[in-house]
């Protein structure tokens, strides 16, 4: 059995899989705990939530104090005296007093540890992350090393989002944990990780819905190259499938560049409860009046024109001009931003999507298909999706350790470059297992970004410094039925 | 103000032997800590990858059968003198580093970018029209010189702060009154060239300028030099473009020389032409890289201090691991100053008929 969770802005959608597909909706205003017990506990769960990396986006999360030892160089704000070198090598001590002084009387709710090539080598954010317990708790700590790749200022923007969300993973996590306790998260780019990883860097969960709703579609219509529209209660989600696979992106918040890889996605703020207030408006005010809400909205005019969506009986107070105009605004404004990207065929996700795709491909003159459980794709996709990793790995033969995201491995001596790969390969896969993943999904290591030079001291080569970067690409687990 | 960077991964490719002090890695930890430093993502910065020179690019410097010779031995094999072999394949690697100054020169004279610095290797100033030498094969800056030139820039001032004396550069521009050739280097040194009698010859007499500097000369020396021969040259040359041949080789924790300028040093110096650029010739200016074998110590300071200078970034923590002080004391030299003082008085003297400012 797989079971995917989608906990979105009004309701989570859960996915139960194996020989057949089963969906429930639960509304967010009965809680977690009910969605899990409807969940049952048979099997892998696999959960998709945004909303702690949404509070961070949108300001919400508490202040967060960012610690930097940026050593030589550019130099960043929150700076204390310490460095270590792009080899991992330390330089100069880290400043403990200067430290202790920055963080006794601090009043942020996190702080953000980030050193210069800490993941080359994180003792010196360990240090301060040790200074930083005797004023705040484990939760309210971050520090970079565990993002695992080079870029100061993006691992600084990346380690505050991280220290500003983590209370709220640990807690998720805490609670799901209670019923589920090998349950995994799905990440940013489509995959999933265990808990642990997600608590190191919980940047991994930014934007999971988009990600799983596009694996979800893809997975139920099997197509390779297509659109998703996901039509959501607040938004309407278009998210572009290339050879099977969603397209990641690099992530910026508040116009800061982050380690975070994400799927692509345009966010069109129309969904189906959307108000229409005259006209349809970008405001969402609770549910359609046909689940219950007080103002008219998008699915109460599908309604009125003839749908048959919930209490039908409490969307008539619509005008049946307005309610038309409304839908035709809809079509008009997302018919003509499909249409300038060309996808050729749409796939349709959401609870609305059999009632509008249809005449939304007409407007945007484009083939279209809506699956068997478009209305829950998100979790289907979740339910399906696999363990992913992606591991920046630095080894250094001289100093006998092989780096993985800022953790260190021993190097076996005289170990050959295809050795290398195996061996960090191995490692990967024995942290996929650990969390779960099956060995046919461990088959293909994907490796990037591979370089090596020799370190060469007084004529003779005293080291070799490999960097590459190995992992498990995002995907549907062969194990889906 | 966008200050382009012109690298690509084949920049690492070339290496005359895996022991040789210019192998690949003398850029692998300039490239660790600009990445590090999130460069390529500053808004003021583009980076730009390179392409092979044409032939018509390098001939506008090389003879013919010093860019066959190339070729041929870059097939079987061949050796120029005991510093510099060639490797199999050199010629594409090497046509890559010129075309990367090719692309730079071409880029600021389209207003692109402001600026650019190109992190090429193999470097170049050691090659004469015929001949190469001292790690280098193709002559990078002369090369960009002449596409400048072609694209109708009329007069290009190469100042070559390398460590040792840009030999080749300054043979190619000898006679050419159209380019003013200055060297600050070490001497005596390697290539044994590069005194204040050199100064040029026929139409080009006082177009090349010397200014060789003892063992132990610091930042003061060099402040000293930009701001008593090269910038007064410069505003009486009114180039159309400066081109700086930056050997990085100069940092006191250099492994094959004996001067002493720090990564601020460094980064000071280029903010200086920088101003100057922009105070005569439209801030179009273009660095090369050239010599620096102080991989670790110095290279990744160095080379971000420029392109901090160039992008008009914050230089004022641009600096070497506290750990490198001691050796910096011991590497500056107290007497420099003072010789350097005597050389530039006779230097002035040896000029003072071509230069009204030395009048």
């Amino acid at each position: 059995m797989f079971t995917g969770i989608d906990i979105g802005g009004t309701n989570t959608d859960i996915a139960l899989i194996d020989s057949d597909i089963r969906t429930i909706k639960v509304s967010n205003s009965k809680g977690l705990a009910q969605a899990l017990l409807k969940a049952g506990d048979g099997g892998r769960l696999a959960v998709s939530t945004s909303q702690p990396l949404n509070a961070m986006v949108t300001g919400s999360t508490g202040r967060v104090r960012t610690i930097t030892i940026p050593g030589p160089g550019l130099v960043h704000g929150g700076a204390v005296k310490g460095a270590v070198g792009p080899r991992g090598d330390v330089l100069e001590p880290v400043d403990t007093r200067q430290v202790e002084g920055l963080l006794r009387g601090c009043r942020a709710d996190a702080v953000a540890i980030v050193g210069k090539f800490s993941v080359r080598n994180p003792v010196q954010e360990e240090i301060v992350r040790d200074i930083a317990r005797q004023f705040f708790d484990d939760e309210q700590i971050a520090i970079s090393a565990p993002l695992g790749g080079l870029n100061f200022p993006a691992r600084i923007a990346t380690t505050r989002i991280n220290a500003g969300i983590k209370a709220t993973v640990v807690s998720l996590s805490d609670q799901i944990r209670k019923t589920h306790p090998d349950f995994l998260f799905v990440t940013s780019d489509g995959g999933l990780c265990g808990f642990d990883r997600a608590i190191d860097n919980p940047s991994l969960l930014y934007h999971s819905s988009p990600a799983t709703v596009a694996l979800g579609a893809g997975y139920l219509s099997k197509k390779q190259d297509c659109l998703v529209v996901d039509i959501g209660g607040t938004t309407t989600d278009l998210v572009p499938i290339r050879d099977g696979k969603p397209v990641l992106q690099t992530l910026f918040v508040q116009g800061r560049r982050t380690l975070i890889q994400a799927v692509t996605a345009d966010t069109i703020p129309l969904g189906g409860d959307s108000c229409i207030r005259d006209v349809l408006t970008q405001v969402r005010s609770g549910n359609a009046r046909a689940f219950g809400g007080g103002e008219p909205t998008l699915t109460d005019a599908l309604n009125v024109l003839g749908a048959d969506i919930g209490d039908v009986s409490r969307s008539c107070c619509l005008d049946p001009a307005k309610a038309f105009e409304a839908y035709q605004y809809y079509l008009e404004t997302l018919g003509a931003i499909i249409h300038r990207k060309d996808p050729g065929l749409i796939v349709g996700a959401g609870f609305l999507a059999p009632y509008l795709i249809p005449d939304l491909a007409d407007e945007a003159r484009v083939r279209y298909y809506v699956p068997e459980h478009a209305a829950s794709a998100n979790a289907v996709g979740a339910a399906v999706s696999r363990i992913s990793i992606r591991i920046h790995a630095r080894a250094d033969s001289g100093r006998g350790i092989l780096t993985l995201n800022g953790v260190d491995y021993p190097l076996p001596a005289g170990i050959s470059d295809d050795d290398l790969l195996m061996y960090a390969g191995e490692i990967v896969r024995t942290q996929a297992r650990k969390e779960g993943a099956p060995a046919q999904d461990l088959k293909e290591l994907l490796t990037s970004q591979y370089s090596v030079y020799n370190v060469v001291r007084g004529g003779r080569t005293q080291a070799r410094i490999t960097d590459f970067v190995i992992g498990i690409a995002p995907g549907i687990t062969a194990e889906a039925p | 103000m966008t200050t382009g960077i012109i690298f690509g991964p084949e920049y690492l490719r070339h290496e005359q032997s895996p022991t040789h002090p210019e192998r690949n890695e003398r850029l692998a930890y300039t490239m660790d800590q600009l990445m590090e430093e999130g460069l390529f993502d500053h808004p003021d910065i583009m980076l730009i990858p390179p392409r092979k020179a044409t032939r018509t690019e390098v001939l506008a410097v090389h003879d013919p059968g010093y860019l066959s010779f190339l070729e041929e031995s870059s097939v079987t094999g061949g050796m120029i003198d005991y510093d510099t072999a060639i490797p199999h394949g050199l010629i594409g690697d090497a046509l890559l580093a010129a075309g990367g100054a090719v692309i730079a020169a071409d880029a600021v004279i389209d207003q692109t970018i402001h600026n650019a610095f190109v992190l090429c290797r193999p470097p170049g100033h050691h090659a004469g029209r015929s001949h190469g030498g001292g790690f280098c094969y193709l002559n990078n800056a002369a090369i960009a010189v002449r596409h400048l030139q072609r694209r109708g820039m009329k007069r290009i001032l190469i100042l070559d702060w390398d460590a040792h004396h840009g030999n080749g550069t300054q043979e190619i521009f000898f006679t050419d009154p159209s380019v003013l050739f200055c060297s600050v280097h070490q001497f005596p040194f390697y290539p044994g060239s590069g005194q204040i009698d050199e100064i040029g010859s026929g139409e080009g007499i006082g177009y090349t300028v010397n200014m060789p500097v003892p063992g132990g000369s610091s930042d003061q020396v060099y402040q000293y030099l930009l701001t008593e021969i090269v910038i007064p040259l410069a505003e009486e040359f009114q180039p159309d473009c400066i081109v700086v041949s930056a050997g990085q080789d100069n940092h006191f924790s250099d492994p094959l020389t004996g001067l002493a300028l720090t990564a601020r040093g460094y980064a000071t110096m280029m903010q200086e032409v920088c101003i100057l650029a922009d105070s005569i010739c439209l801030g179009r200016l273009v660095g090369i890289l050239e010599g620096g074998y102080s991989v670790e110590g110095g290279l990744p300071y160095t080379n971000l201090g420029i392109i901090a200078a160039m992008a008009g970034l914050d230089i004022s923590a641009i600096r070497e691991p506290d750990s490198l002080l001691d050796l910096l004391h011991r590497s500056v030299s107290e007497s420099a100053i003072s010789q350097v003082i005597t050389i530039t008085g006779e230097l002035k003297e040896i000029l003072s008929p071509y230069w009204t400012c030395f009048r």
